[in-house]
C-alpha cells in the first residue's frame, strides 16, 4: 500500500514526492501529462510583485507579511518556506543543477551591490524581452543576468530562432539605463535548417563540435563584455557547453536568457527532478488522467485514472492534489461560469458569474479574478470545506491549485509550488509516522 | 473517410494550448527533420486539411511513426498520434497505397502464407539476396528485423496439447495475435501455462489480426472488416461475461481503443462491449494480484550467487494503454531478480514503420535510446550473469530489442512463466509434463 | 500642412470606399482615398466572409439577391484567389417552417439564382458533421472571401491605375464652399494618425463610403444621414466544421450562417440596433445565441472550442425607415446631395452587402461622372485585379507551399502558418502601422493561441527590420502611403519567400540597395509606434478584446499559458513605456475602472 499518492507531475508533484520519499514514505505519481515546469523559465520566482503594484518585490522576506491573510505564504510562514527553499536546493544540487540566489552567487561577490547574503533578495534578471525579472534563485547558467551588475553588455542571438531578438533587448535594457547592445552569430555552419525551436538548439548544443563552434563565435563577438545567450546551450551537457563558453569568455560572465516554451532551462529541472525521483524508487506514471475517486466516510480509500477500457484504481493512505490551476488543468472554467476543481470537485473560492472573470484590460497589473481561484487549505495544506473543517482526512493540496494566489502574477509560481509542496509532503510524513512522544 | 469527428479523436486537437511538449519528447523529429514534429504535424496541419480538399498538402505526416509518445506526454489531451493516422488515411484514400505497405499492412497473410512451409519460408526470406531483393522491390528494408517462422504454430500446439489443457468453470479468452500465431507460439505456451497455473480454463476462438498494421499504413477500410470479424467471433464469450486477454500489448490496444477511436465505431455496441472486455495480460494478472488470486509460488530464475539482471522496456504500446507498468508490478515478486525499468521512449520499429527502407534508420536511431539503456545495464555483468536478456511486451519491440542489442529478449509472461517453473526461458519451451 | 488635389476623394478604407477609389482610377479620375485606420479596419474587416449567392435574401429581398446573384459571377472572375469556391448548402432543420423550402426554392428559380436540391443523405456524406436531422438541402453558389485580401487586392489595382491611399488619414473636417444655394464640398482636411500632420485634400467631388460612419461623415457638411446601425456578433470556432458554406433554410434571421473561412468556422449573426458605429460590444446573450442556433446546424458546435467573438456594424439606410435593423434593407443606398440636400460635389454610398460592393462602387461613380459632366463607362467588371491567377485559394495551401520547404520556414505564427518571409513582405508591400494590421495581411495571431507565441516574434522582426533601416542610408521618413500596395503574394508562404529581397545570412534583414524606399510607419524610426513596446501592448490587449467573451474552457487556459509567457516570461507589463498612446490605445481606455 502507498503511503502517499501524488496527483500531478509539475514542480509541486514532484518536488513533494521527492520530499516525501525522502521522509521514507511509499509514493507513487500519476499525472496526465508532463508538467508546467516544461513552459517556465527554470527560474525560482518566489515573490516578484505584490498584488496590484508595480514595483518589485526586493526581499520576499519582508514582502510576505505584507500579502493578504489567506495567501498560502502566509499560511505557512516565511520559515516554513524558507525549509522548503534550502531541501530544493539540496536536491538540484545534488542532482548536479544547483540553483542559488542570483544575489549570491560566488561570481557576484566582488560586484557592486553583491551582498553574498542569500536571505530573501531578489534578484532582477533579463527577460527575452529586455524587462526586468524579479527571481530568487536561479541556475547557475542564469545568475550573472542581474542586472545589478553594472558591466556593459551584449546579448548575442543566433541566426534562424524565431524565439530570441538581441537588438530589441538590448534597446529595452538601454532604456532602463543598463549598457547593452545586441549582435548575431551564424549559425549556418552548423544546421542547414532556419526554423530552430530552443529545443533543437539546445540538442545542437549537446554536440560537442557546436559547443565549440558557439564559444568561438562569441569570443569573436564579445568585445570585453558580459554576454547574454538564449537559454538554449545545451540539455544534457549543459555543464560542459558552459565550461567551453567560460573559457572562450574568459573572466567575463555569459548568460542564459529564458525563452519561449518549450523551456530548455524548464526541461533541465524537470529532469533533475524526475531523476532524483528515480533513485528515491518512485515511480512517475504519464499518460493517466485522475477521473473518479472512492471514499470511507471522511477518507479517501482510492483514486481512479481512466484507461483504455475500464478506470484503473490506485489505493494509498494519502492523497496530495498537485494537478496545478486553470494552466496546469487541475481547474476547469466552464461556460455557463462554473469553476470546478477537476478531481474531488473540492469547494473553490472563486468569482460565481463570467462576467467577474476577467478586466477589460489584458495586462491589468491586479490580474483576473478567474485566475484567483482555488482550493482553500489550512496550515497542513488540507482541503478545507466552507466551513473551514478538512474535506477529507487523508486529502492534501499544494501548488498552482491553491486560491487566494495569482501565481503568475504575483511572479510566485515556483515559490508557491515548492514551498506548499514541502510543506504538504512534511505534513503527510508526519501523519505517517508522527514523531514518537518525548518521554518525560 | 474517416477524418471528421467531433465526438473523437478529430475535435481532441481543440483541447491543444501550442505549448510544445509534445515536440519535446517526440523521438522521431528528434533523430529526422522529414518529420516535422507531432504539434506541426498534428494539431496545428490538421486545421489546414479538409474532407474533399483537392490533395494532402503535407506528406511528412506519413513520416510520424505513431508511437503515440506524444499523446503520453500531452497535458491537455490531444490524440496526436490518431490524428496523424487519419490524415494518412486520407492520403491513401487519395493516392493509394504501395505495394509494400499493402503486405505490411497484411501480416496477418503473411504469417499464413508462410506457416504453410516455414523452414521453407525461413529459407527464401532470410538470406542475403533475398533481402537485398526485398529492399529493391518493395522497399522493405534490408537489415531491419523479419521474424522467423515457427514450425509449429500456436493453435497446431494447442491442439496437439489438448488432452493436457486444463478444464475448469473459471474461463478466460485469449487473443493470441498474429506474431504468438505463427513466430512466437511460446509466448501464447507461456501465457496459457500462467493462466492454468491460476486455475483458469483458456478458450482461444478463431480469431484475425486486430487490423493495427492496416490501421499504421492508412488502410481503414480493410481494418474496419478486420476488427467487425473479430468483434463477431468475440461477442458470445462476452456476453457470458469471460474477459478477452491479450499478450500483445498492441494487439489488446487495438481491440480497446485504437479501432473504435479511428474506425468511428465508438457507437457500435459489439465493438463497445469488446472494448470494454479486453485486457492486456499483466493488467489482468494485477488484478488477480489485487484480488490475491496470483499463486505466491514464484522460484528464482538466476543460478546461485549469479544476479539475473533484467532489463524492463514497457512498449509506447503498452504505455498507450495508461495502465501503468503492471508487468513490473508483478516480476518484482519473482526473488532476486534485478529489474531495471527504461524510461527510453521508444525503441524506434513501432510496428511496421522501422521494416521501410526510408525509416529503417530513423528507428534505428530512435532506439539508440533504449539500447543505451539496456548495455549501461549490462556493463561488465555479461560473463557473470545467469541469462542476459531484455524483457518488453510487445514483439515487433522485441525484435527490434534483439537486433539493436544482440540480447534475446521475452515477453514478460515468459518471465513469470519461468519463475513458476512451468517454462524454460531460455530454449523458450514449456517444461515438464506441459 | 501637407496639400493635396484629387478629381475625386473617397472618404474609407473598406470594401465599398476602395471598390470607389479603383473604379474611379480606371475611369480616369484622379483619385485619392482617406481611411482613418487600416483598410478594413472598420465593418469589411469584421464581417463572415460569405459570399452571397443571392439565395438568402431571395424571398425576403429580392432586388437585393439579385443584385447578389450578379456580382457573385463577377467577382469570382475578378477576385478569384480572394475567394475558396466552397459551395452553399441552405439546410431545413426540424425547426424551420415546412412551406418555405419550396417557396425558396421556386423564388431562387424566378430569379436567376442557381439552385439545386440534393439528399439529405448526400449533403451530409459531403458535410458529416451537419445535423442528422435535417429533412432538405439545397445547393447554392455561395462561397467563402477574404474580405482582407478582396479589398487590399483591390487597393492595389486602384494603386496600380493611380488611385492615391491613405490609410491612417482621419477626416477631420469637409471644405464648403459657394454661396446659398450654389455650396458644394471642395475637399477635405484630414490627420495623418501617425506623424500627427494635418493634410488638406481639394477635390472636386467627395465620396462618401464610410459605412457606418457615413452619418458623422455627412454631418461635417451638415447633411443629416441617419443611419440604421445594425450591430451583429460573430464567433469562430477552432476548426473548420463543415467545408460548404451552411445557411438555414428560412426567412434570415440570427445565428443562421455558418461560413468556412480559411481555418475556422464563423457562425453569425445578430442583428443589435445601435447607435454608434463604434458599439462593437459583445454581449454574453449574444455569444449564448450564436452557440445555440450554431447547434441546430452542426450539433456539438457549442461544446467546440470558441477562438473568437467579434461584433461587426452593419451601414444600412433606408429612408423613412422605422423599425428594427433586421428589416432595413440591404440594398444599395446612393444619396445625391445635390439633389437631397442642396450641397454638390458630394455623394454617399452606403447600405449594401460585401458581396455588392463593386455594384455600389460602380453606381457611386456613375453618379458621380453625371455630377462632373462626363461620361466614361465602368470597367471594374471586367478588369481582374492583381493575383487572380493564382486561382480560388483552398485551406490546404500554406501548408503545402510551406512543405516544401519546411526547414527554411521560420514560422512566425505557427497556427495560421505565417512564415517570416510573409511578416517582411506585408510590411514592405503594404502600409503596416500596428500588428492588427499585418493580422490582416496575413492572419497574424489569428489561431487557437490568439497571438501568444507570435506577438512576441513579430514585434522581435519589426525591431530588426527597423535597425536595420537605420544603419542602412537614412531617407527621410515617408508616409505610411508610400509603401506600395503589392499584395498579390502576401498569403503565400512560397511567393512570399521569391518576393522577399535576399537576406544576409549573418543578421537582420538589409534593404536592397536601389530599391525605392518601401518603408511602413512601424518601421520608420521617427514613428512613435515603432515603439515595439508598444506595438506589443496594443496587439496584446486587442486579442484579449476579442477572446474575453467567449473565454472559458480550453480557450481559457490558452489564455493563461499567454499570460505566463507575457507576465512570467517576458515581463511585458514591466517594459518602458507601458503608458504612453499609440494609434491603437485610443481603442481602449488605458485606465480602464470596472
Amino acid at each position: 500500500m502507498l503511503d502517499l499518492l501524488v496527483i500531478g507531475a509539475g514542480l509541486t508533484g514532484l518536488f513533494a514526492a521527492y520530499a516525501a520519499a525522502r521522509a521514507g514514505l511509499r509514493v507513487r505519481v500519476i499525472a496526465k501529462g508532463m508538467g508546467a515546469t516544461h513552459w517556465h523559465a527554470g527560474t525560482i520566482d518566489l515573490l516578484g510583485y505584490l498584488p496590484g503594484e508595480q514595483k518589485p518585490v526586493a526581499d520576499w522576506v519582508e514582502a510576505v507579511p505584507e500579502l493578504p491573510a489567506a495567501h498560502p505564504y502566509r499560511n505557512l510562514g516565511v520559515d516554513a518556506i524558507r525549509t522548503a527553499m534550502v531541501e530544493f536546493q539540496r536536491l538540484v544540487a545534488g542532482a548536479g543543477l544547483p540553483y542559488e540566489s542570483a544575489a549570491a552567487g560566488p561570481w557576484f561577490a566582488g560586484v557592486a551591490g553583491g551582498s553574498g547574503e542569500q536571505d530573501g533578495r531578489n534578484s532582477m534578471l533579463i527577460s527575452p524581452v529586455g524587462a526586468p525579472r524579479p527571481v530568487y534563485l536561479a541556475p547557475a547558467a542564469q545568475q550573472p543576468a542581474n542586472l545589478a551588475d553594472t558591466r556593459p553588455m551584449v546579448i548575442v542571438g543566433l541566426t534562424g530562432m524565431p524565439d530570441f531578438y538581441p537588438t530589441l533587448i538590448a534597446e529595452n535594457l538601454c532604456r532602463q539605463g543598463h549598457r547593452a547592445r545586441g549582435a548575431t552569430v551564424p549559425l549556418d555552419k552548423l544546421t542547414a535548417r532556419r526554423d530552430n525551436s530552443p529545443l533543437q538548439l539546445a540538442r545542437l548544443f549537446d554536440e560537442p563540435a557546436a559547443q565549440a563552434r558557439l564559444a568561438e563565435m562569441v569570443a569573436d563577438v564579445a568585445a570585453g563584455e558580459r554576454v547574454g545567450l538564449p537559454a538554449v546551450l545545451g540539455l544534457h551537457r549543459h555543464a560542459r557547453t558552459c565550461a567551453h563558453l567560460q573559457e572562450a569568455t574568459g573572466a567575463r560572465a555569459f548568460f542564459e536568457i529564458p525563452t519561449l516554451p518549450p523551456s530548455v532551462p524548464g526541461l533541465r529541472l524537470d529532469t533533475a527532478l524526475r531523476e532524483s525521483l528515480a533513485g528515491q524508487g518512485v515511480r512517475v506514471e504519464t499518460g493517466m488522467e485522475a477521473c473518479g475517486f472512492g471514499t470511507d466516510g471522511r477518507r479517501i480509500e482510492w483514486v481512479e485514472s481512466e484507461t483504455g477500457s475500464r478506470p484503473l484504481r490506485h489505493s494509498a493512505r494519502n492523497f496530495l492534489l498537485a494537478t496545478g490551476g486553470i494552466l496546469g488543468g487541475g481547474i476547469h472554467g466552464d461556460r455557463c461560469g462554473r469553476v470546478r476543481e477537476v478531481v474531488f470537485d473540492l469547494p473553490l473560492t472563486a468569482p460565481q458569474a463570467r462576467s467577474q472573470w476577467l478586466r477589460p484590460l489584458f495586462l491589468d497589473s491586479r490580474g483576473h479574478p478567474v485566475f484567483q481561484c482555488g482550493v482553500a487549505v489550512d496550515a497542513r495544506c488540507q482541503p478545507l470545506d466552507e466551513s473551514g473543517a478538512p474535506v477529507y482526512d487523508n486529502l492534501w493540496a499544494a501548488g498552482a491549485v491553491l486560491a487566494h494566489t495569482d501565481p503568475i502574477r504575483e511572479r510566485s509560481r515556483e515559490g508557491i509550488a515548492i514551498a506548499t509542496g514541502y510543506a504538504a509532503a512534511a505534513a503527510v510524513a508526519r501523519d505517517v509516522s508522527p514523531p514518537p512522544a518525548a518521554d518525560n | 473517410m474517416h477524418t471528421v469527428s467531433l465526438h473523437s479523436a478529430g475535435m481532441s486537437l481543440d483541447a491543444c494550448i501550442k505549448c510544445n511538449i509534445c515536440t519535446s519528447y517526440c523521438p522521431v523529429s528528434q533523430v529526422t527533420e522529414r518529420f516535422p514534429g507531432p504539434k506541426y504535424a498534428a494539431p496545428q496541419s490538421e486545421r489546414f486539411r479538409e474532407i474533399g480538399q483537392p490533395r494532402s498538402p503535407d506528406a511528412s505526416v506519413d513520416y510520424c511513426s505513431g508511437c503515440r509518445v506524444c499523446n503520453e506526454v500531452c497535458p491537455t489531451g490531444v490524440r496526436i498520434a490518431e490524428i496523424n493516422a487519419r490524415a494518412r488515411a486520407q492520403m491513401v484514400a487519395e493516392q493509394g497505397l504501395s505495394l509494400r505497405n499493402r503486405l505490411l499492412g497484411r501480416n496477418e497473410l503473411l504469417g499464413k502464407a508462410g506457416s504453410l512451409a516455414p523452414r521453407l519460408a525461413n529459407f527464401l526470406l532470410h538470406n542475403r539476396l533475398a533481402r537485398r531483393l526485398a529492399a529493391a522491390l518493395f522497399g522493405v528494408a534490408e537489415q531491419a528485423p523479419l521474424p522467423r517462422w515457427h514450425t509449429e504454430k500456436f493453435t497446431r500446439w494447442l491442439a496437439r496439447t489438448d488432452m493436457h489443457r486444463l478444464r475448469s468453470d473459471r474461463k478466460v479468452v485469449y487473443f493470441h495475435g498474429c506474431a504468438t500465431q505463427h513466430y512466437e507460439p511460446f509466448v501464447g505456451m507461456a501465457t496459457v501455462l500462467v493462466l492454468e497455473h491460476l486455475g483458469y480454463e483458456v478458450i482461444v476462438p478463431r480469431q484475425n489480426c486486430c487490423g493495427l498494421p492496416l490501421l499504421s499504413n492508412g488502410e481503414f477500410g480493410a481494418a474496419e472488416r478486420y476488427h467487425r470479424r473479430n468483434v463477431e467471433r468475440l461477442t458470445t464469450y462476452i456476453e457470458v461475461g469471460y474477459p478477452i486477454l491479450g499478450s500483445s500489448t498492441s494487439c489488446t490496444l487495438t481491440l480497446k481503443e485504437e479501432a473504435p477511436e479511428l474506425l468511428d465505431l465508438e457507437g457500435d455496441a459489439g465493438v463497445r462491449a469488446l472494448k470494454l472486455a479486453t485486457w492486456d495480460i499483466f493488467e489482468w494478472l494485477r488484478e488477480r494480484q489485487e484480488q490475491g488470486d496470483l499463486p505466491t509460488d514464484l522460484h528464482r530464475l538466476n543460478d546461485e550467487g549469479k544476479p539475473f539482471t533484467l532489463p524492463y522496456h514497457a512498449p509506447c504500446q503498452l504505455r498507450a494503454h495508461r495502465i501503468g507498468k503492471p508487468a513490473l508490478d508483478i516480476l518484482a515478486q519473482i526473488p532476486e531478480l534485478e529489474l531495471r525499468e527504461s524510461h527510453a521512449r521508444c525503441c524506434g520499429i513501432a510496428g511496421t514503420y522501422g521494416y521501410k527502407v526510408e525509416k529503417y534508420q530513423i528507428a534505428m536511431d530512435v532506439g539508440a535510446e533504449l539500447f543505451g539503456f539496456v548495455a549501461a545495464q549490462y556493463a561488465g555483468l555479461e560473463a557473470s550473469s545467469s541469462f542476459a536478456c531484455t524483457a518488453c511486451d510487445s514483439e515487433t519491440c522485441r525484435w527490434q530489442l534483439e537486433h539493436g542489442t544482440g540480447l534475446p529478449s521475452r515477453h514478460p509472461i515468459e518471465i513469470l512463466a519461468a519463475a513458476y517453473g512451468l517454462y524454460d526461458l531460455q530454449a523458450r519451451r514449456p517444461r515438464g509434463g506441459n | 500642412m501637407r496639400r493635396l488635389e484629387a478629381e475625386i476623394l473617397v472618404i474609407g478604407g473598406g470594401a465599398t470606399g476602395t471598390g470607389v477609389a479603383w473604379d474611379a482610377a480606371l475611369r480616369g479620375f484622379r483619385t485619392v482615398l482617406v481611411e482613418r485606420r487600416d483598410l478594413t479596419h472598420g465593418t469589411t474587416g469584421r464581417y463572415h466572409g460569405l459570399l452571397h449567392s443571392g439565395a438568402r435574401y431571395v424571398l425576403k429581398d429580392p432586388d437585393s439577391a439579385v443584385e447578389c446573384s450578379g456580382e457573385n459571377s463577377i467577382l469570382r472572375r475578378t477576385h478569384t484567389h480572394c475567394i475558396e469556391d466552397t459551395g452553399g448548402f441552405f439546410v431545413v432543420t426540424p425547426e424551420d417552417e415546412k412551406d418555405y423550402p419550396d417557396r425558396f426554392a421556386a423564388a431562387c428559380l424566378r430569379h436567376g439564382i442557381p439552385c439545386e436540391e440534393l439528399s439529405a443523405a448526400a449533403a451530409l456524406r459531403r458535410e458529416p458533421l451537419l445535423n442528422p436531422g435535417i429533412s432538405r438541402v439545397f445547393e447554392v453558389p455561395d462561397a467563402a472571401a477574404d474580405s482582407f485580401l478582396a479589398t487590399h487586392a483591390t487597393a492595389q489595382a486602384a494603386s496600380q491605375a493611380g488611385a492615391q491611399l491613405l490609410p491612417y488619414h482621419e477626416l477631420v473636417g469637409l471644405q464648403i464652399s459657394g454661396a446659398e444655394g450654389s455650396r458644394a464640398v471642395t475637399g477635405a482636411t484630414v490627420v495623418d494618425a501617425v506623424s500627427g500632420e494635418e493634410v488638406r485634400i481639394d477635390a472636386d467631388l467627395v465620396i462618401n463610403a464610410a459605412g457606418a460612419w457615413a452619418g458623422r461623415v455627412a454631418a461635417l457638411a451638415d447633411i443629416e444621414v441617419r443611419m440604421i446601425l445594425g450591430r451583429g456578433v460573430m464567433l469562430a470556432t477552432n476548426t473548420r466544421l463543415t467545408n460548404t458554406v451552411i445557411n438555414r433554410c428560412k426567412m434570415p434571421g440570427d445565428g443562421d450562417i455558418l461560413v468556412p473561412i480559411h481555418t475556422v468556422s464563423v457562425i453569425g449573426t445578430t442583428d443589435e440596433q445601435v447607435n454608434q458605429p463604434e458599439d462593437l460590444r459583445v454581449e454574453a446573450w449574444e455569444v449564448d445565441l450564436m452557440l445555440a442556433e450554431g447547434d441546430k446546424l452542426v450539433p456539438g458546435l457549442s461544446r467546440s472550442r470558441i477562438l473568437r467573438a467579434w461584433a461587426g456594424v452593419r451601414p444600412l439606410y433606408q429612408d423613412n425607415f422605422s423599425g428594427e435593423s433586421r428589416d432595413a434593407t440591404r440594398s444599395t443606398a446612393l444619396l445625391d446631395h445635390a439633389k437631397r440636400d442642396g450641397i454638390g460635389g458630394f455623394l454617399t454610398i452606403t447600405g449594401g452587402k460585401w458581396t455588392t460592393f463593386r455594384r455600389m462602387a460602380e453606381s457611386a461613380v456613375d453618379a458621380a461622372c453625371a455630377q462632373l459632366g462626363v461620361s466614361r463607362p465602368c470597367r471594374t467588371a471586367d478588369t481582374f485585379v492583381p493575383g487572380v491567377e493564382q486561382g480560388h485559394y483552398w485551406l490546404g495551401h500554406r501548408l503545402e507551399e510551406i512543405e516544401e520547404n519546411r526547414l527554411q520556414a521560420e514560422l512566425v505564427c505557427e497556427c495560421e502558418l505565417v512564415t517570416r518571409s510573409m511578416l517582411e513582405n506585408a510590411v514592405r508591400r503594404n502600409p503596416t502601422v500596428t500588428l492588427d494590421d499585418l493580422r490582416r495581411d496575413v492572419r497574424l495571431g489569428m489561431g487557437p493561441c490568439q497571438g501568444g507565441f507570435c506577438t512576441y516574434r513579430a514585434v522581435g522582426i519589426l525591431h530588426q527590420m527597423r535597425a536595420a533601416g537605420e544603419t542602412g542610408p537614412q531617407e527621410p521618413a515617408a508616409p505610411p502611403g508610400a509603401a506600395e500596395w503589392e499584395v498579390d503574394s502576401l498569403q503565400s508562404p512560397a511567393r512570399s519567400e521569391n518576393v522577399a529581397p535576399a537576406r544576409a545570412s549573418a543578421g537582420p534583414v538589409q534593404v536592397p540597395p536601389g530599391e525605392a524606399p518601401q518603408v511602413s510607419a512601424a518601421i520608420d524610426p521617427q514613428a512613435a509606434v515603432s515603439q515595439p513596446n508598444l506595438l506589443l501592448r496594443d496587439f496584446l490587449q486587442e486579442r484579449w478584446k476579442g477572446v474575453a467573451p467567449i473565454l472559458w474552457g480550453q480557450q481559457l487556459r490558452q489564455e493563461r499559458l499567454d499570460e505566463l509567457i507575457y507576465l512570467s516570461i517576458l515581463n511585458a507589463d514591466h517594459l518602458p513605456g507601458q503608458e504612453e498612446e499609440s494609434p491603437m490605445s485610443g481603442f481602449y481606455r488605458l485606465n480602464s475602472e470596472d
